[in-house]
């Protein structure tokens, strides 16, 4: 993970667009909690530029 | 060519302690890779350094594995660099070629050839001929790290965008020996697309030269889009270096950190 | 025990890319760009790169073949070719020379070349005459 977030830092991709946790299938709380925070998150971040200059392209 | 390496590389043929040397031939002013079975052919002997210093470079250990695979019983001698001999350590723990059958015949690049690569060791241990030249500065890495994270984006996307999914990078690399390669998985990088997926195709490759990559540069050299491939694989070098204290072909024991199956 | 590469080019495109072909035991195994070739230096495309694997394909034709009812069976090049010929002129006698079409090819030379517009233009009679670097 360390390293796949510094290669995407590296090629201009914000590296906190990168997420891994485990949970087991028991944890609904916690799975519910992980992503809505990932969420916020990422609406901080912007949309995902690639997809972005993708559309721009077309 | 090197009045050293071919007096070395004679000995070992006349002696019989190898089958052949993999090295270079030039013939009509042209540079290729060739086995050498008889001593009376070394005039035609070439280090690879046509115009410029090592242009005329070719993936030997590639040729190599092809050569060992046929003959495993047989012994070889071949021409190698400080990339090749890193490229050679890391070969014989993916058991992809036997130690016992093979005698790398070292040459040191000089300087010019050094500073071009940044190469962080231009010669090999088994050094017959050639410098031992310095460690060199890197300042392509350095370089992209001074953008910001919008404009490494800008960067990276106009640098993919040229390419044509040729796989040059990959066919010419001398640490590629998959028999399936993802890249060619549809699921993965679609099949019929020019230029292939931005970024994917590109960040995949980096991926799986962690631990394979020996910063020999054939694969920017084969680009014919001139993608600054040498720039991504060194950073990926660097990550591994810092995070895991690894690098490529310098131990002749320790695995490298993504390759944890045991091959027997 | 023999390895060696020989010195060729590329047959595809009108590019003349010069490539390496590898060639172990007198059988062509590999591909490799020919980096002192002043076309290309030690670039290929991807048909370049996969030259060696139409030359051993299972898939290659051998013998000349002709269709008899469904299915292509080997024929003689006499038998081939009179069938061509008469089958070409069949259909220009009955559809006229522009039905028909002549595709040329860069792996051919010059001379061929000319002769296959010649015998488009003056043995068939049409314009229809193209090469495969258009397609």
């Amino acid at each position: 993970m360390t390293f796949l977030k510094k290669l995407l830092e590296f090629s201009g991709v914000h590296p906190e667009r990168l997420r891994t946790r485990w949970v087991s299938s028991a944890e609904a709380v916690e799975f519910v909690h992980e992503v809505s925070e990932f969420v916020e998150n990422i609406k901080k971040l912007g949309p995902n530029p690639l997809k972005v200059k993708a559309k721009e392209a077309a | 060519m090197s009045q050293k390496i071919k007096e070395h590389v004679q000995k070992l043929l006349i002696e019989g302690k190898i089958k052949g040397f993999l090295g270079l031939r030039e013939e009509n002013g042209n540079v290729m890779p060739h086995l050498f079975c008889d001593a009376k052919e070394l005039d035609a002997l070439s280090s690879g350094d046509w115009k410029k210093a090592g242009d005329t470079r070719y993936p030997l250990n590639q040729l190599m594995i092809r050569l060992a695979m046929a003959y495993p019983e047989e012994s070889f001698a071949v021409l190698v660099r400080g990339c090749d001999e890193r490229g050679l350590r890391e070969l014989f723990k993916w058991k992809q070629l036997n130690e016992e059958k093979i005698l790398p015949v070292g040459i040191g690049c000089p300087d010019e050839l050094a500073r071009a690569c940044e190469c962080e060791k231009p010669f090999p241990d088994s050094l017959i001929d050639g410098p031992k030249g310095e460690k060199a500065d890197s300042q392509k890495v350095a370089r992209v790290e001074a953008m910001d994270l919008d404009a490494r984006l800008q960067y990276w996307k106009a640098e993919f965008d040229r390419c044509i999914k040729c796989f040059g990078c990959r066919n010419v690399c001398p640490m590629c020996f998959c028999n399936e390669c993802s890249l060619e998985e549809d699921q993965l990088v679609g099949t019929g697309e020019i230029p292939p997926v931005n970024p994917t195709f590109h960040l995949a490759r980096a991926i799986h030269m962690v631990g394979r990559c020996i910063d020999c540069g054939l694969c920017e050299e084969a680009c014919p889009a001139d993608i600054p491939l040498r720039t991504l694989y060194k950073k990926v070098a660097e990550i591994i270096s810092k995070e895991f204290g690894y690098k490529t072909g310098f131990s002749a024991d320790e695995k490298s950190p993504f390759n944890i199956i045991e091959v027997k | 025990m023999e390895f060696k590469t020989v010195l060729t080019f590329c047959p595809y495109c009108g590019c003349g890319c010069g490539l390496l072909l590898e060639v172990l035991d007198g059988k062509i195994v590999g591909t490799l760009p020919s980096k002192t070739s002043p076309v290309n230096r030690g670039r290929l495309c991807v048909k370049g790169w996969t030259v060696h694997e139409f030359v051993t394909s299972p898939n290659r034709l051998t013998k000349p073949m002709v269709r008899k009812g469904d299915a292509l069976q080997e024929s003689s090049w006499d038998e081939a070719l009179n069938l061509t010929a008469a089958r070409l002129k069949e259909i220009k006698e009955k559809y006229g020379p522009d039905s028909i079409g002549v595709l040329t090819s860069a792996k051919c030379t010059n001379e061929e070349n000319y002769l296959l517009q010649k015998f488009a233009r003056a043995a068939i009679g049409t314009n229809n005459v193209d090469h495969c670097a258009r397609l």
